[in-house]
């Protein structure tokens, strides 16, 4: 239904214009989805409004394929574009500024992936590059050296950051021989060793098309792009090379609490996470589970933001999320706080954990959490990258158009019974897991009451 | 550069406009691509109309603003919003604070009257000032915690701006914001939050006269205010190169270089909007392709040029590969700089820019909330939102001739700053 009443088409705007007005449930446009010979698959869906097409393409080719390179996946994406074979790097960077377009790589913990965006008069061009640039990367030695010093440097800069950091430390405490809790970025240490022949061979090892789906969102005929799409990614051949999946190993449970403190002596507040397992993107509670979270730390009166901020003035923002992966998840609570109230907030944002599991939800609270998840869905998925992001996900965690399409359904059938076990079962309070960054010669003693302690430096 | 193709898009004559008897201006974007709708809210008041002593109360003020009024009491405000499925955001610069609610359409009804209560009777409880207090000071600390630039670039400005209103951060000094009292809150309210120093955009699922309905019987009983007084501090003109440094600790110095520059009414604002883009959008704008790429002096260089009322600055920042000095990188700056003041630059690259910000208007239209903000920048901003339709036109209208004007007109030693931040500024 998204846009359709805008299309300038006479028919159209007749016969939807006056329904839409009172539709308050939002379902996902029609789109296409078929796959070519070598596994590769394709999702098309047609938004006509602005002259604009968005890309997503997404491949097997995360960091829990590193091993104990940590940082290849991520590194061997950004290499991507640092030349190929019929187009040098500066070709690359001058055609896509010139035109306007955005096109980039990125690898995930699980996945990488290629996201572009360009005006529909440049279809051609914009393809052409995108080709290139994932089918026949060359990995020139000379722009990987370049791009890898940059990258060092990037990497000690973060360290100026506890927040760009703490997921890191935070992750490989609750998983942690488990590929999941494998860092992104890497380390000073693991870059630093990483040639162009670890990029050229992971290469080969993960980009392959049969695992791998791109989704092509806007201003252009579906016919057309069939026969592009088929003309330029029919020969992408596939790897026969039997990769592990480590990803779908057991997760080992935490079994006490630990706290691990990132020593930074220069810090004036405390950034912690407190948390422990979460679930999967498939889990059948997904939904009724972010409900339940909207009300915890999901949203502005949210009671950790209620009680850390507004009635506290502790911080300017306390929060909670489920961060979900295909096999498994995390749960945290995340905020920070000036040094001298480390304790305050840490106990606080305890007291109001355990203020869920005792008191539940009321009636009241839980209208309000469902009211607010649906009235904030629609604008999700508006725009074109949105809606090509929305649909290779659904190709990565294997879930259909019904999780739009159900998306208020699910979210209304949830009673106040139902909310209260998704509490009892998701939302942990036992072998909790702290990081805390801030200034350890401080906090060190106070944290001691939390759990195990193990400290590290922030430079290390 | 086309603009206007044949399809669906969004035209000038798509803004619908009114304004109310007491003088608050609606512009208003019917939009039924999803159930939802938004409002922005505009006031004319940001840090410029402070003075030292009360530095941050603008920014202050909008966390006041959500901590009740006389039908919504405390929490009362983001509690029934998000009851009704909205939610609400808000920001303040040096010139402008605007309020933000994202909802389905069907609520409507509930955002005017949240708003209409809380700019008609805002009732300001000390318990709750004192809190909020520390909520500030949390967001100036984490601020400052979490990257070098803000304590680089409000100490850049502070030296740029001596004696106007830019001289101090948006969040304040911190001693001013342990002393803003009870009164100065109020007086800000009378002051500045009149429904005349104030335009409001909506856009998204909603009928043009069902909002002017709305807007009559919530904002209009609002009584108007006397206008707020007009900022008269005009910043001297700089007659020499300042220079300061910072102390953090850091891996790599951070560089800002800051030339004074005119405000988004002059004439020259598209030129050296357009400038802006040259020297740094992209891998192959002319700063990026030779600090970071060619000579790899830089990891990373970017450029602003922002809208403002008075007045402001072109910031260039870069940060330094390992073992450059922050003097290497400075030189090779100026360097690019003269090079376009000497020999200007491309067709081509001119023909880029235009490229690149015909996608980024297309990339705002795209949603409701890109149109409702861009709308109401134009409108407070460069006076009319008229204008937002003409910038292609006004971009276009640029000359290679133009460009190469404004690098010298602007970017002279004796109009910049520079600033440091570094681990060791005893060397």
């Amino acid at each position: 239904m998204k846009k359709l009443n805008k299309r300038i088409g006479l028919l159209c705007l007749l016969i939807v214009a006056p329904f839409l007005v009172f539709a308050q449930s939002y379902k996902l446009p029609e789109f296409e989805k078929l796959k070519l010979k070598n596994g590769l698959t394709i999702y098309l869906m047609e938004q006509h409004d602005v002259p604009i097409i968005s890309v997503s393409v997404i491949l097997p080719a995360g960091a829990i394929y590193d091993n104990e390179k940590a940082g290849l996946a991520s590194l061997t994406s950004t290499a991507l574009k640092l030349g190929t074979k019929n187009f040098s790097k500066k070709i690359i960077d001058e055609e896509l500024d010139f035109l306007g377009a955005s096109l980039n790589a990125y690898a995930s913990k699980e996945y990488a992936g290629l996201s572009s965006k360009f005006a529909t008069k440049d279809i051609a061009k914009v393809f052409g590059i995108l080709k290139e640039i994932l089918l026949n990367p060359t990995f020139d030695s000379e722009e990987f050296e370049k791009e890898k010093s940059r990258l060092l440097v990037t990497l000690e800069q973060r360290k100026e950051s506890p927040r760009a950091v703490i997921g890191t430390y935070f992750d490989k405490l609750l998983y942690g021989s488990h590929v999941y809790g494998n860092s992104v970025s890497g380390t000073n240490e693991t870059v630093s060793k990483l040639t162009v022949n670890d990029l050229k061979s992971f290469y080969n090892l993960n980009y392959t098309p049969n695992e791998s789906a791109i989704s092509i969102v806007g201003d252009f005929s579906s016919k057309e792009m069939k026969k592009l799409i088929t003309e330029l990614f029919s020969g992408w051949k596939n790897n026969t090379t039997k990769k592990e999946n480590k990803a779908s190993n057991t997760i080992a449970k935490p079994t006490e609490n630990n706290v691990l403190i990132v020593s930074k002596e220069d810090a004036k507040e405390t950034t912690f996470y407190i948390g422990g397992s979460g679930i999967s993107r498939n889990n059948p509670d997904f939904v009724a589970i972010q409900v339940v979270n909207t009300l915890f730390g999901g949203r502005f009166t949210s009671m950790l933001n209620d009680e850390l901020r507004v009635n506290s003035g502790l911080t300017y923002g306390a929060s909670s999320r489920f961060s979900t992966l295909k096999n498994g998840g995390s749960f945290y609570i995340s905020t920070f706080t000036a040094l001298e109230t480390t304790t305050e907030a840490i106990d606080k944002a305890l007291e109001v954990l355990n203020t869920l599991h005792k008191n539940g939800l009321s009636e009241n609270s839980l209208t309000s959490a469902k009211n607010y998840v649906k009235g904030q869905f629609p604008p999700d998925y508006e725009t074109t990258d949105q809606l090509s992001n929305l649909l290779t996900e659904m190709f990565w965690y294997n879930f259909d158009d019904s999780f739009i399409n159900n998306f208020e359904n699910n979210v209304n059938s949830l009673d106040i019974k139902k909310a209260n076990d998704i509490i009892a079962s998701y939302f942990p309070t036992k072998n909790l897991q702290f990081v805390l960054v801030g200034k350890a010669s401080e906090i060190k003693e106070i944290a001691e009451k939390y759990g195990k302690i193990t400290i590290v430096e922030i430079k290390e | 550069m086309v603009f206007c193709t044949s399809q669906a898009q969004m035209k000038a004559e798509d803004v619908q406009t009114f304004t109310l008897k007491n003088g608050m201006k609606f512009l208003v974007v019917e939009d039924f691509s999803i159930p939802n709708a938004n409002m922005y809210l505009f006031y004319k008041v940001g840090s410029r109309n402070e003075y030292q002593g009360i530095t941050g109360l603008s920014h202050f003020f909008e966390h006041m603003m959500f901590n009740g009024a006389k039908k919504y009491g405390p929490k009362l405000f983001d509690q029934t919003m998000e009851y009704n499925g909205g939610a609400n955001n808000a920001y303040t610069t040096e010139n402008v604070t605007v309020y933000t609610n994202w909802f389905p359409a069907s609520a409507t009804e509930v955002i005017f009257d949240l708003e209409s209560d809380r700019i008609s009777s805002l009732s300001i409880d000390p318990e709750m000032v004192e809190s909020e207090r520390g909520v500030v000071l949390s967001e100036r600390s984490t601020g400052l915690e979490n990257s070098p630039w803000r304590l680089l670039s409000q100490s850049v400005q502070s030296s740029a701006f001596q004696e106007h209103p830019y001289h101090w951060p948006v969040i304040g000094f911190e001693d001013d914001m342990k002393n803003w009292t009870q009164q100065d809150l109020e007086r800000y309210f009378k002051t500045y939050y009149a429904p005349n120093n104030c335009v409001v955009v909506i856009s998204g699922a909603l009928k043009f006269e069902e909002v002017k309905r709305l807007a009559e019987k919530y904002m209009q009983p609002i009584s108007a205010q006397p206008a707020p007084p007009k900022v008269h501090i005009i910043e001297p003109k700089q007659t020499g190169e300042r220079r300061i440094t910072v102390q953090k600790e850091v891996s790599n110095p951070y560089m800002m270089i800051a030339y004074h520059t005119p405000e988004a009414k002059n004439e020259d604002y598209y030129a050296l909007n357009i400038l802006s883009s040259i020297l740094s959008n992209g891998k192959s704008s002319r700063l990026y392709a030779s600090l970071v790429d060619n000579q790899q002096l830089a990891t990373m260089v970017f450029t602003d040029y922002g809208d403002s009322f008075d007045p402001g600055l072109f910031n260039i920042y870069a940060v330094a590969n390992t073992n450059i000095t922050s003097e290497l990188i400075e030189n090779a700056i100026y360097i690019e700089i003269d090079k376009i003041k000497e020999e200007g630059i491309t067709e081509k690259e001119l023909q880029k820019v235009k490229n690149q910000k015909l996608m980024e208007f297309y990339n705002q239209i795209e949603k409701i909330d890109g149109k409702s903000n861009n709308i109401g920048t134009y409108e407070v901003f460069f006076g009319d939102y008229k204008k937002m339709f003409d910038a292609p036109m006004n971009y276009n209208k640029v000359t290679i001739k133009d460009i190469q004007n404004v690098a010298k007109k602007y970017f002279s030693k004796s109009n910049r700053t520079v600033g440091v931040l570094k681990t060791n500024v005893e060397e």
